[in-house]
């Protein structure tokens, strides 16, 4: 089987727009996945049994289902609730919360490597819960997550393509499209393959320079911490 | 030291404090009494209660019955008819009054030594930075820090970091210090320096309950020692007459076998377990 280049020069721009719709959906399920990770984290942990119970069943069902299926659940379901959206605003919001699931277990483990006695220090000098996460344990949390939290944001750069089942016009559905019109299956998915692997080595990158950046900022000792917790926080 | 005709007695009132960890009951209606000013030694065996009991004296640790008040204000008690938000609110802002220090020191390592006792100040004290930082060289400075203000508190020894910790306490301008085992991890070499900074506090006022080992320490700082066995204060009373003549058979034998133990039984410097109450 030869390579047919003109491929490439004719379908390019097409594949081009379906990764820049890749990289939207990606980056704005990070923008509100990541935050929301954070409140479903600090939710398993709240004094009301109540909050508890829902943080800790939605991150259940999010990381127990596939993920096509809670798809399928948003793209199909929620019109007959009397909700239209469009299929990329789908895809953001399910691509969010099913990323929000798996961030959160990131940080409750962060959290949790955190010495005990850090935040009974910090709730000694009379900070309320909330100003003792905020001041002092996510600080500490920040460098031993971030590794973990480079791993699921490379994973939803993967899931990102089974969007294409429902509409999405993102780089699977560019590649499922040029390949259609082309009858070139080989010219097209090898290019969507090097875009992906493209998008998270780029990530990777970024995400590897952030992390020199944070770990500098702190002492010897925390780092050591961010190699002993790594393995708790990169399970799940 | 007891600060003189300004003693106001029952600063700190613990009453009938109960706690239980599952079935076993570690704390058997204790109560303890604290005036202005007064510096209390707490003594014992090891699983006996003393960190339990200092740490309901914040509500660190929140009891299962009794209750704790603070120049008349409550800290917590069993039953409490305040609602938890208000509870919470109040404690917090108590909290900002007493000064808690701990055995391995519990400083943050992600801030650097000026920024451990800035901290608290401008989160909860609501200072600011100029006068929280003013605030915070002072402290450092009673501690001998003051050279080490922008390091990173891992690279400081123990007895450093005791030390940062307890700046990080008086910067706040606590009425109040509770201390369990300051200077138990510390090497021994390092724990004169720490006592010393304790001397000084209780040279100045400061109304301290000091859980410690140290008898030699305790002779020579305490206003009062109390011993406790068993989760239950057994004898307490003026140092020389707790580590000289104690009465029960109890605090005798937990007096001997600390001698036992001690490094030197009749050192001069503070530090080390001794019956020496002069100097
Ligand atoms: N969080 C906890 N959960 C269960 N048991 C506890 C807890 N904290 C303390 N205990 C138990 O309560 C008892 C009293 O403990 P505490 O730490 O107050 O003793 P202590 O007098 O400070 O001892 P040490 O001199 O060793 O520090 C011990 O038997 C201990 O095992
Ligand atoms: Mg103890």
């Amino acid at each position: 089987m030869s390579i047919d280049l003109s491929i490439i020069t004719n379908y390019g721009p097409q594949l081009l727009l379906g990764f820049w719709m890749t990289i939207k959906i990606v980056v704005g399920a990070i923008i509100l996945g990541m935050p929301f990770g954070l409140v479903l984290a600090l939710g398993r942990r709240s004094r009301l049994a109540i909050i508890r119970f829902f943080a800790t069943s939605f991150i259940e069902v999010f990381r127990n289902t596939p993920f096509i299926i809670q798809v399928f659940m948003l793209f199909y379901v929620l019109p007959f609730y009397g909700l239209h959206l469009p299929a990329e605003y789908v895809g953001v919001v399910a691509l969010a919360a099913f990323g929000s699931a798996y961030f959160a277990e990131v940080i409750r483990g962060g959290i949790d490597a955190v010495a005990k006695g850090q935040l009974e220090s910090a709730r000694a000098t009379g900070m309320s819960d909330w100003q003792a996460m905020r001041y002092i344990i996510l600080p500490q949390t920040l460098p031993i997550i971030l590794p973990a939290m480079t791993n699921q944001t490379l994973s939803l750069v993967k899931e990102s393509a089974i969007l294409s089942t429902i509409t999405v016009g993102e780089l699977t559905m560019a590649a499922i499209t040029v390949q259609g019109e082309t009858f070139r299956p080989f010219e097209a998915f090898i290019m969507v393959a090097l875009l992906y692997w493209a998008l998270n080595e780029t990530l990777a990158i970024i995400m590897r320079r952030v992390e020199r950046k944070v770990s500098r900022r702190t002492s010897s000792s925390s780092r050591a911490k961010v190699v002993r917790a790594a393995p708790a926080a990169t399970e799940g | 030291m007891a600060a003189g005709s300004e003693t106001k007695h029952n600063f700190l009132e613990m009453t009938e404090i109960r706690k239980s960890f599952g079935d076993m009951t570690v704390l058997h209606d204790v109560s303890l009494s604290v005036s202005q000013g007064e510096v209390i030694c707490i003594i014992g065996p090891s699983g006996c209660g003393k960190s339990t009991f200092l740490r309901t004296a914040n509500w660190l640790t929140p009891a299962d019955g009794g209750e704790v008040r603070l120049a008349g204000e409550l800290v917590g008690g069993v039953p409490d008819a305040r609602s938890v938000s208000t509870q919470t609110k109040e404690l917090n802002a108590l909290r900002a009054r007493v000064g808690m220090v701990f055995q391995n020191f519990n400083v943050w390592p992600h801030l650097s030594v000026l920024e451990n006792v800035v901290c608290p100040q401008m989160v909860v004290a609501k200072r600011r930075r100029g006068e929280a930082e003013k605030q915070a060289l002072a402290a450092l400075a009673e501690v001998g820090l003051d050279d080490k203000k922008s390091e990173w508190p891992d690279n400081l020894s123990g007895g450093q970091k005791q030390r940062l910790a307890i700046a990080r306490v008086l910067a706040m301008d606590p009425v109040l210090v509770l201390m369990d085992e300051p200077t138990s991890a510390l090497d021994p070499e390092l724990v004169s320096g720490v006592l010393n900074v304790l001397k000084r506090l209780a040279q100045k006022g400061m109304t301290m309950i000091i859980v410690t080992h140290e008898l030699g320490f305790a002779s020579s700082v305490a206003d009062r020692v109390v011993f406790m066995e068993e989760g239950r204060i057994v004898e307490e009373g003026a140092p020389d007459v707790i580590l000289q003549t104690p009465k029960t058979e109890r605090l005798k034998l937990f007096l001997e076998k600390l001698n036992i133990t001690a490094f030197k039984p009749n050192s001069d410097s503070a530090g080390h377990p001794t019956m020496d109450s002069g100097s």
